[in-house]
C-alpha cells in the first residue's frame, strides 16, 4: 500500500524536482575528514571556485530516463546492425578502400572513448559539485556506451577485410595512433579543470563536427548504414556533451576574474593540440573516401570559422575570452593540412594497419576543384610522380622513419605559413638538449611545459632504443601486430582482390581502374 | 612557466643522449622535395665519417625517390646555418651533435 502510494507521488513530481532530488539533494557536508582530503584536486591548478551551486545543469535528466533512452537508441542500432550483417551489406559499400577511413577510426577515435570514460569516472568522484559530478558520471557512461557500440558495430568488417583485428594492441604501439593517444593522455595527465577545457570544450565544443561528421558524413555517403547508425545513436549524446563543455566554462570564467588567463592559456593550448588531432581527419575526407562528402577546407571554414570564430567566440569575449592563439596559421593551413597529412600516410603505410594510394586521376580532378589555390601548384606534380612510378611496376614508400614533433608525435610535414614548399621545422633547447616541434603552435605549447613533454613517447626514437620488437622493419611490424595485407599499397591488396572477386571483375581490371 | 602538480615534478627525457650508447639520433630532410613527406630520423654511431654517414644512411632513405642521384647532393645545412662538411671528419667533429638537423638540395 505504501509503496503504491510513493509510485504514484513519484510520478506526480516534476521532472525538475525529480532530478534535484537525485543529485543535488544526495551531496553532503563531510564531518569525518576535511573538505580538501576528500576533494584534492580542486584547488592546485589556480582554478578558484566560490560556489558550487553556481553551476547551470545543463540537461536535466534522471538515471531512470537516461537509461530507458539509451536503451531504445541502443535497440535500433543493433536491428540495423544485424539487417547489415544477414544482407551481406558490405557488399554495397563504394568501395573496399572505403574501410581504411573505418580503420582509422577504431585505431584512433575508439580508444579515446574509453579513455574519456575513465576519465569522466574521475571528475565524476572528483570534482567538488553534485551537479557537475552528475554530469561527468552521464557522461562516463555515455562513452563507455559509444566504445562498445563502435567496437559491435565495425568488428562486423573484421569477418571480410584486413587491419581491424588487433587495434586494442596498435593503439598503444603503432606511429600514428601516438598521435590521438599522445593527446588525450596529456589531457589525463592534466587537472581535473584543465581537463574540462581540453576534451569537453576545446575537443568536444570547439571541434567535434570537424572531428566526428566527416565520419558520419563520409559513412552515410559510401554505404556504410552501420556506421551511420552508430553516428546518430551518438550524436544526441554529444549534444548533452558540447552543453556540459560550455557550461563549464562559462561556470569557470563567471566564478572568479583571477580563472579567465589560466582559462586563455588552456583554450590556446587545446585548440591547437586537437587541431593537430584533426590532421589524420582531413588527411581520411580528403583522400580516403571513394565518394566525396565535402572538402576538408569547406568543413573548417563552416563548423570552425563560421559557427565557433564568427559565432560562439564573440560571446565569450563578454568574459575577456579571445579566439584561440595560432588560429590564424590554422587558417592558413587549410588550402594545405589534408595533402601533407596523406603524403605522410602515403609514405609509411607500409607500416600502418591500413592501406593508401596515389589519387586517380578522377580523385585528383576532385581536389584541384576543392582546392583551386594549391592542389595543382604543389600537391598534383607528386602524385603524378608516383603514378608514373607505379605505371613502371614500382611504388615509392619511403625506406626509413620520419621526424616526428615532440608535442603532436606527427612526423613533421607541415610546411611555413608563406611558403608551401619549405617545411616548418622549430626547434627549443631544454637542459642541454634539443627537442624539435613542427609548428609555432607546438613551439609554444612545448616551451610552456617542456617538463611535461620531454618525456614523450615518440614511436621512432622507442624503435631506435629498441623498445618495439627489434631493430628491423619486420620485427616492428610483427610487434605492431600487422599481418598480411593489413599494410601497405591498397591496389593488388588482399581487400582490394576479394571485393574484385565478390563484384565479379577480374582483379587486374580493377587494379587498371584505380 | 612550469607543470603545475602537487608533488615535485622532474621526469627524465625519454630521448636523452646517454639512451643511445655511443650512438646518436640525426634528423636528414631533402630541402624542396615533395616526395618526401617529412625528414628522415637516423641513429648513427657518433664516430661516423661524414662521407659513410651520407653512403650508409642518406643515401638508401634518399633512393625512395627513384630519381635521387648521389653525384648531385650538396648544399649541405645544419640546421639553418650552410656548412661545407669534410668528407673525413666524424659527425662528433662537424659539431653534429645529438637531435641535430642536417638538410641537402640535389
Amino acid at each position: 500500500m505504501a509503496t503504491q502510494k510513493s509510485k504514484t507521488r513519484t510520478r506526480k513530481l516534476p521532472l525538475k524536482q525529480r532530478y534535484s532530488l537525485l543529485t543535488r539533494d544526495l551531496d553532503w557536508e563531510p564531518s569525518y575528514v576535511e573538505r580538501d582530503e576528500l576533494f584534492p584536486y580542486t584547488s592546485y591548478e589556480g582554478i578558484k571556485i566560490h560556489d558550487w551551486n553556481g553551476w547551470e545543469d545543463p540537461f536535466r535528466l534522471t538515471v531512470d530516463a537516461y537509461y530507458k533512452y539509451q536503451a531504445e537508441k541502443d535497440k535500433r542500432l543493433y536491428a540495423v546492425l544485424d539487417g547489415f550483417a544477414q544482407g551481406q551489406g558490405h557488399l554495397s559499400l563504394s568501395d573496399a578502400s572505403y574501410l581504411n577511413a573505418l580503420k582509422i577510426f577504431i585505431q584512433g577515435v575508439t580508444p579515446l572513448e574509453y579513455a574519456a570514460h575513465r576519465h569522466f569516472a574521475f571528475l565524476a568522484r572528483y570534482l567538488e559539485g553534485p551537479a557537475p559530478r552528475f554530469a561527468s558520471l552521464c557522461q562516463s557512461v555515455d562513452e563507455l556506451r559509444h566504445c562498445q557500440t563502435q567496437i559491435h558495430t565495425i568488428s562486423n568488417y573484421n569477418k571480410y577485410y584486413g587491419g581491424f583485428h588487433s587495434w586494442t594492441t596498435q593503439k598503444d604501439r603503432v606511429w600514428y595512433l601516438s598521435v590521438p593517444k599522445s593527446f588525450f593522455d596529456d589531457a589525463m595527465t592534466a587537472g581535473p579543470f584543465e581537463f574540462l577545457i581540453a576534451i569537453s570544450f576545446s575537443f568536444e565544443y570547439l571541434l567535434t563536427n570537424l572531428l566526428f561528421v566527416p565520419f558520419m558524413s563520409g559513412a552515410s555517403f559510401n554505404g556504410d548504414l552501420p556506421t551511420m547508425s552508430f553516428g546518430f545513436s551518438a550524436q544526441s549524446d554529444e549534444s548533452r556533451h558540447m552543453t556540459l563543455g560550455l557550461e563549464a566554462i562559462k561556470f569557470l570564467l563567471e566564478q572568479d576574474e583571477g580563472n579567465v588567463p589560466i582559462i586563455q592559456e588552456w583554450i590556446d593550448k587545446w585548440f591547437w593540440r586537437a587541431y593537430r588531432v584533426a590532421a589524420l581527419v582531413a588527411a581520411m575526407m580528403d583522400y580516403m573516401l571513394p565518394r566525396e562528402v565535402t572538402s576538408w577546407k569547406e568543413a573548417f571554414e563552416l563548423y570552425f570559422e563560421d559557427q565557433m570564430l564568427g559565432g560562439l567566440f564573440p560571446d565569450l569575449e563578454f568574459y575577456g575570452i579571445t579566439p584561440p592563439k595560432h588560429v590564424d596559421l590554422a587558417i592558413s593551413e587549410k588550402e594545405h593540412l589534408s595533402h601533407q597529412a596523406y603524403k605522410i600516410l602515403h609514405n609509411f603505410s607500409f607500416a600502418a594497419a591500413f592501406t593508401t594510394q596515389t589519387p586517380t586521376a578522377e580523385k585528383m580532378e576532385w581536389l584541384s576543384s576543392a582546392y583551386p589555390e594549391s592542389f595543382d601548384e604543389y600537391y598534383r606534380p607528386t602524385w603524378e610522380k608516383h603514378a608514373r612510378i607505379e605505371a613502371d611496376g614500382g611504388r615509392s614508400f619511403v625506406e626509413g622513419l620520419p621526424q616526428l614533433c615532440q608535442v603532436c608525435q606527427i612526423p613533421m610535414a607541415f610546411t611555413e605559413p608563406d611558403d608551401p614548399t619549405r617545411l616548418s621545422l622549430r626547434h627549443s633547447e631544454y637542459q642541454g638538449e634539443t627537442f624539435h616541434t613542427c609548428s609555432d603552435g607546438c613551439q609554444w605549447i612545448f616551451e610552456r611545459e617542456p617538463e611535461k613533454y620531454i618525456q614523450a613517447w615518440l614511436p621512432v626514437h622507442q624503435i631506435y632504443q629498441g623498445n618495439c620488437g627489434g631493430p628491423s622493419v619486420p620485427e616492428v611490424l610483427e610487434w605492431y601486430g600487422l599481418q598480411e595485407g593489413d599494410n601497405g599499397e591498397y591496389k593488388g591488396s588482399p581487400d582490394a582482390r576479394a571485393w574484385a572477386e565478390w563484384h565479379g571483375e577480374p582483379a587486374t581490371a580493377q587494379a587498371k581502374e584505380s | 612557466m612550469t607543470v603545475k602538480a602537487l608533488y615535485e615534478y622532474d621526469y627524465p627525457s625519454a630521448d636523452r643522449a646517454e639512451l643511445y650508447g655511443d650512438d646518436q639520433l640525426v634528423y636528414v630532410y631533402w630541402r624542396g622535395n615533395l616526395l618526401f613527406s617529412s625528414a628522415g630520423c637516423f641513429r648513427v654511431p657518433r664516430a661516423v665519417t661524414f662521407a659513410d654517414f651520407q653512403e650508409q644512411f642518406v643515401d638508401g632513405w634518399a633512393a625512395s625517390d627513384p630519381d635521387f642521384d648521389a653525384g648531385a647532393v650538396g648544399g649541405w645545412q645544419l640546421f639553418d646555418e650552410p656548412i661545407t662538411p669534410d668528407p673525413h671528419k666524424t659527425l662528433e667533429q662537424l659539431g653534429v651533435g645529438h637531435k641535430a638537423l642536417l638538410s641537402f638540395s640535389a
